[in-house]
């Protein structure tokens, strides 16, 4: 009988996980269209080429999408995302081309910010009233407040321009021989200003709510009595107190996948850092329907996927939430 | 006596070594670095490129045009040379037997023949053949290009824009824009084409040692992407970018140098003509009174443009008529021909006429200049200059594509819009006038009310004699700005900066590279021949 209403909730669970996907895919068909313009026009209108009735109309006809929806979720099914207007290429080797730079950038500034927040928001808010946590909360209000452009400019004057440190742009250098241990130095000095820029801006936040969930723990009778059995404070501190401070760190790193893949466009953009957000923003600019469409969709059911396994993965960090559910 | 033969050779090592310099000069360059903000420009075969500038620069590299400009005017490239003979209304062309596909295969006459054939059967949009009765293969070096009638921008739209097609290789290619076989960037320029990363935005061209007009100078030509080019730049990390004019000291500073473009860009102000009260000419007169281009200049660009002419030509064009009726800066002149037409001042000191308010729209986008995005204040100065003469404005700030889409379909009062090509052929006067050749550029004023303004488009565009054809270019300028159906309000300085060390000259194609891209990467730069 428990089996029976476990195996319902779970089936429940998918289909309501389905319902989003279809949903999504819908949005992602739909929302593009309603945008102002099209190919043709985004495309010859700063053009040399000057366009006479007829070769528009010709042009327009060719480029003009007239797809139904249910062709297109056939075509998503099996996996035919179609041609970018502007690259005359796939959409899935577009995406597959600027998503592990993506990933490379976005998911390690997600994940250093993440831990580095983490581990100093546990220690102030053990530190609470002391100098460590005033500074820490002090300095990390400011940075909060500097934008990620204002950052992004200060770390090139200061590491390209004036130290000639660090390269300016790009993930790597254009057609240059190295060995593979090379090329892993040399995307990694391309990669330490955009990442120190976005590190910079999730830190401050991830610290803020960590210590914020912390302090509220740390008031809670179990940690009394943790103290009260004399157990050592670094145990109180992280299997106690800091286990039960995760779950808003999780709920938060969900929410931000939804902008990982192209929320970082600004920094993307002033390091020309190759990204799916830059893909995304030429797309719009040039209204390259598929490779938008193909773009939505694929950091939306992602979007979808990371949920669904951080509803699992909220079980195992507390069981509490399985026992409600 | 041994001695004195001991200098005597010292001296006469010295002169050889002395004289062997300027080889050392001439060495090979390893390979030239260009930065562009945007990086994705298309791949580089005719087809394939996108319709800007950068993409058609991308692909000139890889395939060559008949002729070609430098920095002195047209110059030979596949054709050595070439004749018009107005009774058979036909162009001639030799071509250079030297020449070769990157397949080694030999140029021929018969592969310029097909080129043409191929674009009526499958349009390149940068060209129109539509004029063109036939090619006949006279030698395998030789053909004649007969037109069906005059078409006087021959040699800028076809003779220095149309790139050649090799025939073994297209004839059988039925869909080209689907077409990406390697083969498809067999070309005859200087350099083959290696490599388009789409995600970092990078070319890699490598050169065409059998190139018939010499090795380039540099074995490898890269494109990367960069969003800082004064850093680039001053790290050495690339050799030319395009930069703000605002960067030009430190950059000097910086033993880098900066060369300026000809006034060939302009921005101006479309107006919707086609609906009161700007159908009215006088509405438009007062509009241009009201506007001080000045003002938008010191204000929005921090004095790095000139006032452009209202007849579109640039002052840099041979064909500019300096006699172009102009509109300075006259709030009352606006003010009088506002108040001819009906409108009275209300108390709150706006214009208003049967009670409706004198309101109009302008829309505002940043323009792309070049391959730039560039951010101005142009909307706000000119709501402010409209409405101290008395004119009601509602600025809205718009992304690009959707200005565009919205002056396309006339869904607008003014718009802030800009185009190149304005010191090119003056065949520009005609796309950006007339909706017959301009109804796709959002960028046209698509203005066909002017019978006598019709007529001198239509004349000029058959007139092959240089000398008349100037005399109704500048008929064209005058009646155009009389008319005023959009208003040219400045020319923005244009700069680009390189480093000198690797002893390429980069510079501005006079008249644009092609049909007038404002672009210094003239592949004539890294052809040893071209070196004056």
């Amino acid at each position: 009988m428990k089996g029976n209403l476990k195996s319902m909730r779970r089936g429940h669970y998918t289909v309501a996980y389905l319902l989003a996907a279809l949903v999504m895919i819908y949005v992602s068909y739909s929302v593009p269209r309603w945008l102002p313009g099209d190919f043709v026009t985004a495309m010859y209108s700063s053009s040399h080429v000057t366009l006479n009735a007829e070769q528009e109309a010709g042009l327009r006809a060719y480029y003009t999408q007239r797809q139904g929806f249910g062709q297109y979720l056939v075509d998503f099914f099996t996996l035919r995302w179609g041609y970018s207007y502007a690259f005359l290429t796939p959409i899935s080797k577009l995406i597959g081309e600027a998503l592990p730079w993506s990933l490379l950038l976005l998911g390690t500034a997600h994940l250093l910010s993440m831990v580095f927040g983490f581990l100093a928001g546990v220690e102030a808010a053990w530190r609470r009233g002391g100098v460590i946590e005033k500074a820490g909360v002090g300095s990390m209000t400011v940075i909060e407040g500097i934008p990620e452009i204002g950052t992004a400019v200060i770390l090139l004057l200061l590491f390209a321009l004036h130290l000639g440190w660090l390269p300016a742009a790009g993930g790597e250098t254009a057609y240059v021989t190295h060995s593979a241990g090379q090329r892993i130095m040399d995307i990694g000095r391309h990669l330490v200003l955009p990442l120190a820029t976005l590190f910079l801006a999730y830190l401050p936040g991830n610290f803020l709510l960590t210590r914020g969930s912390m302090v509220m723990v740390l008031k809670e009778q179990f940690i009394e009595t943790a103290r009260a059995k004399g157990l050592p404070p670094l145990r109180i501190r992280y299997a106690h107190a800091a286990r039960n401070a995760l779950l808003p760190m999780v709920t938060r790193f969900g929410l931000r996948i939804a902008f990982m893949l192209t929320g970082a466009l600004v920094v993307e953009t002033i390091y020309a850092y190759p990204g799916l957000g830059t893909l995304l923003f030429n797309a719009i600019a040039m209204r390259d329907l598929p490779l938008i469409q193909g773009i939505v969709l694929f950091s939306s059911l992602l979007v979808l996927f990371v949920n669904l396994a951080l509803d699992f993965l909220y079980g195992w960090i507390d069981p509490r939430v399985k026992y409600a559910s | 006596m041994k001695k004195r033969s001991y200098v005597l050779a010292l001296l006469v090592m010295a002169a050889l070594l002395a004289l062997e310099a300027p080889a050392a000069a001439q060495t090979q360059i390893q390979e030239i670095r260009i930065a562009d903000s945007k990086g994705d420009w298309g791949y580089p075969n005719p087809y394939r490129h996108y319709p800007r500038g950068p993409g058609y620069i991308r692909m000139s590299w890889v395939f060559d045009t008949l002729v070609w400009k430098d920095r002195e005017g047209y110059v030979p490239a596949l054709a050595d040379s070439w004749s018009y003979d107005p009774a058979k209304m036909a162009f001639t062309f030799n071509l250079n037997p030297k020449a070769k596909w990157h397949d080694l295969k030999p140029v021929t006459a018969d592969d310029v023949a097909f080129t043409i054939e191929y674009f009526k059967k499958h349009p390149y949009s940068w060209i129109s053949v539509e004029d063109i009765g036939r090619a006949e293969v006279q030698e395998p070096h030789k053909l004649v290009i007969y037109l069906s009638k005059p078409y006087s921008p021959f040699i800028s739209d076809i003779g220095g824009t149309m790139p050649v097609l090799p025939k073994h290789i297209w004839q059988s290619v039925e869909n080209p824009g689907a077409y990406d076989d390697p083969k498809a960037f067999v070309g005859s320029g200087p350099y083959r084409f290696v490599d388009f990363n789409k995600a970092q935005g990078t070319y890699l061209y490598q050169a065409f040692g059998e190139y018939h007009q010499g090795q380039p100078k540099a074995d490898r030509l890269i494109y990367v992407r960069s969003g800082q080019p004064l850093i680039s730049l001053t790290g050495r990390q690339v050799d030319l970018a395009n930069i703000q004019p605002d960067m030009a000291e430190p950059l000097k500073q910086k033993d880098l140098v900066v060369i300026r473009d000809e006034r060939g860009w302009n921005k101006k102000l479309m107006i919707n003509h086609k609906k009161a009260p700007f159908s009215d000419k006088s509405f438009r007169h007062a509009l241009a009174f009201a506007v001080q281009q000045q003002e938008i200049i010191d204000k929005s660009h921090r004095g790095f443009a000139t006032p452009a002419s209202y007849g579109l030509l640039s002052p840099d064009h041979d064909m500019y008529n300096p006699n172009t009726p102009s509109y300075p800066f006259s709030p009352e002149k606006a003010r009088a021909l506002i108040e001819s037409m009906g409108y009275q001042k209300a108390a709150d000191g706006f214009y208003q006429k049967d009670g409706q308010p004198l309101k109009l729209e302008l829309l505002s986008s940043n323009i792309t200049v070049a391959g730039q995005s560039v951010a101005d204040r142009d909307g706000e100065v000119i709501k402010k200059q409209l409405e101290q003469v008395g004119i009601r404005v509602d600025l809205v700030n718009l992304e690009q594509a959707t200005t565009d889409s919205k002056v396309k379909s006339w869904s607008f009062d003014l718009a802030v819009s800009g185009h190149g090509g304005v010191s090119g052929d003056p065949r520009i006067l005609n796309e950006m006038i007339s909706s017959k050749y301009g109804a796709g550029s959002v960028n046209s004023a698509r203005y066909d009310e002017g019978q006598e303004l019709n007529a001198l488009l239509e004349e000029q565009m058959v007139e092959m004699n240089e000398g008349k054809r100037k005399t109704i270019v500048y008929k064209i300028q005058e009646v155009y700005a009389q008319a005023l159906p959009a208003i040219s309000l400045y020319y923005p300085d244009s700069m680009s900066a390189y480093s000198p060390e690797k002893g390429i000259v980069w510079y501005y194609t006079r008249g644009g590279i092609s049909k007038g891209i404002p672009i210094p990467q003239n592949k004539m730069s890294l052809i040893k021949k071209s070196d004056k």
